[in-house]
């Protein structure tokens, strides 16, 4: 697919990839493309974007059939290593979390853990799993996005690195209780990954808590 | 206010002595750089660092360091503190510096500062540089990571998982039999390359992990590939990993000012790539100078006054050396600066 022709408006400027929003009637879309680093050597870059925008289309698509709600693949334009998905018109669970009532937010954080258990049983980890990487739109039924650090995997470490990095983004950037958000997060993950699966998560989420290579920005 | 100025230290001796260095350094209390005499351990060709023959250089070495660093450069002077690395570093290295810091501060009766090597690196850096609140980039053999300041502590945002950037560039050095110091000869030698050779490039989120690479680069070796091309591959894929993390690091904190320190900083390459990430997000560059890059003397003396002036001394039976201690493990009030 050409995405040289979408007229595109400037939404965001990640460190890795620029986002636009543009049009592909009926759609409101967004245009994800991985820009050239001119640090990087010309081979090294062009592979590693090309490899990314692989992966990264394809672990939507997974996790998509596996039933996590992600934005839908449109188009894919190797060539200039960027996706075309579907707009998610909502807000960022970062800026919202604190807001939200007791009971709303632990109703969502439940919901949040069934839709990483999807993604997981689908041997999928996100990868860079944060409430920055959240959106809720008006029905508050979370979409993850982001997918530019997934990867197939059906090892437990990483598995448990995800739900770490949602743990650690609870308690660093939004001063939640740790003990009562994970037990919700993985309630809802218990129900989609089942008892066994759960139980090897949760064990290495905490073993990685644990090592101390990670910190909770005070 | 003016303060009595026989209450006030005037100048300020750092002892360096973590790994392959032994170094001495006088600083006045402005931070002025008045002296700054080294002495590095040299490995013969092939072989790592052996801690206790490098202790023994520092040993050997140490009276006559010292000896000219307090002479300063026309009369001697008499410092009113004496700084030392407590860490981290090899063990029987630190002992050498501590044991010879103890002696001086109590024959001098002067108090003794403990001085962490990486915020040393970082203070000295970040003074030279001229930068005040930079995501700070740290890359030798003792560490490779990603740090900004909050609340009196370098909070660290991205690391290695496995070994330091230097450690990779020095045991493909020692590999490759190229002479010591490694990045030194791996660089010159990066230079004739110009093919790119497969290499594993491994990021996560912000951190980054080279021990695979340079498994693949010694098989690379043995299978005969031009050893100037591998060179030029390790830096290129090395680099580019650390600074895709430096990259998103620089993101996420929004933080204008790049900081890059340590052994490994002396790179060209290594700079060239930083800067133009920083430049790219509109942060500016501030790498440490070339002579300052490498473990030295200043390093420690420059940290040392800012700790003495933020209250940090130990007396003398309970000053310690540790060889593991985490950069994020101590206070730095001192920072940021104005």
């Amino acid at each position: 697919m050409d995405s040289s022709t979408l007229i595109l408006q400037p939404l965001h400027r990640g460190a890795e990839a620029d986002l636009f929003l543009s049009q592909l009637p009926p759609w409101k879309v967004v245009v994800k493309r991985r820009v050239r680093k001119a640090y990087r050597h010309e081979k090294l870059d062009a592979s590693i974007r090309k490899e990314r925008t692989i992966r990264e289309s394809s672990a939507i698509r997974d996790g998509k059939i596996a039933g996590a709600r992600l934005p839908s693949i449109l188009g894919l334009d190797i060539e200039r290593s960027t996706i075309i998905m579907t707009f998610i018109d909502g807000l960022l669970a970062r800026n919202i979390l604190d807001g939200m009532s007791n009971a709303r937010r632990l109703a969502l954080l439940e919901e949040l853990g069934r839709q990483v258990g999807f993604l997981h049983s689908a041997g999928i980890t996100h990868g860079d799993l944060t409430t920055s990487n959240i959106i809720l739109p008006a029905d508050e039924k979370p979409f993850m996005v982001d997918f530019g650090m997934a990867r197939k995997s059906t090892d437990h470490e990483d598995h448990g690195s995800d739900l770490h990095l949602l743990q650690r983004s609870l308690i660093a950037t939004h001063a939640l209780d740790a003990a009562s958000s994970l037990r919700r997060v993985a309630k809802g993950y218990r129900e989609v990954v089942g008892e066994e699966m759960a139980k090897s998560s949760l064990r290495k989420a905490a073993e990685i808590a644990r090592r101390g290579r990670y910190f909770a920005i005070r | 206010m003016k303060q009595d100025p026989r209450l006030v230290p005037t100048f300020f001796l750092g002892i360096e002595s973590t790994a392959h260095t032994f170094g001495a350094s006088m600083i006045d209390d402005q931070g002025t750089i008045i002296t700054n005499v080294n002495s590095t351990y040299r490995p013969p060709t092939g072989i790592g660092i052996h801690p206790r023959k490098a202790a023994e250089h520092h040993n050997e070495v140490s009276s006559s360091v010292i000896e000219k660093a307090l002479q300063g450069v026309g009369e001697r002077v008499s410092p009113d503190a004496v700084c030392y690395s407590a860490g981290p570093g090899l063990g029987p290295c630190l002992r050498i510096g501590a044991t010879i810091s103890r002696a001086l501060a109590l024959y001098l009766d002067k108090p003794l500062v403990p001085v962490h090597h990486g915020v040393a690196h970082l203070d000295l850096a970040m003074a030279a540089g001229r930068s005040h609140d930079p995501l700070a980039v740290l890359v030798s053999g003792g560490h490779t990571a990603m740090a900004v300041h909050l609340n009196k502590r370098w909070r660290i945002y991205g690391e290695t998982e496995d070994i330091t950037l230097g450690n990779l560039l020095d045991m493909f050095a020692r590999e490759a039999k190229l002479p010591s110091p490694g990045g030194v000869a791996v660089e010159s030698k990066a230079k004739e390359g110009q093919t790119l050779l497969a290499l594993p490039y491994t990021v996560k989120g912000n951190d980054v992990a080279y021990s695979g690479l340079l498994t693949a680069a010694i098989r690379l070796l043995k299978e005969g590939k031009s050893l100037p091309d591998i060179c030029f591959s390790i830096q290129e894929v090395s680099f580019a990993m650390l600074s895709e993390a430096v990259e998103r690091s620089l993101v996420q904190t929004r933080k204008k000012e790049v900081l890059l320190a340590g052994g490994v900083a002396a790179n060209q390459r290594l700079r060239e790539m930083i800067q133009l990430v920083a430049e790219d997000h509109g942060a500016t560059f501030h790498p440490v100078p070339i002579e300052y890059s490498g473990d030295c003397g200043a390093q420690i003396a420059c940290s040392g006054r800012l700790a003495f002036e933020s209250g940090v001394t130990v007396p003398v039976p309970e000053s310690f050396v540790n060889p593991r201690w985490r950069l994020d493990e101590i206070e730095v009030p001192w920072i940021p600066r104005p």
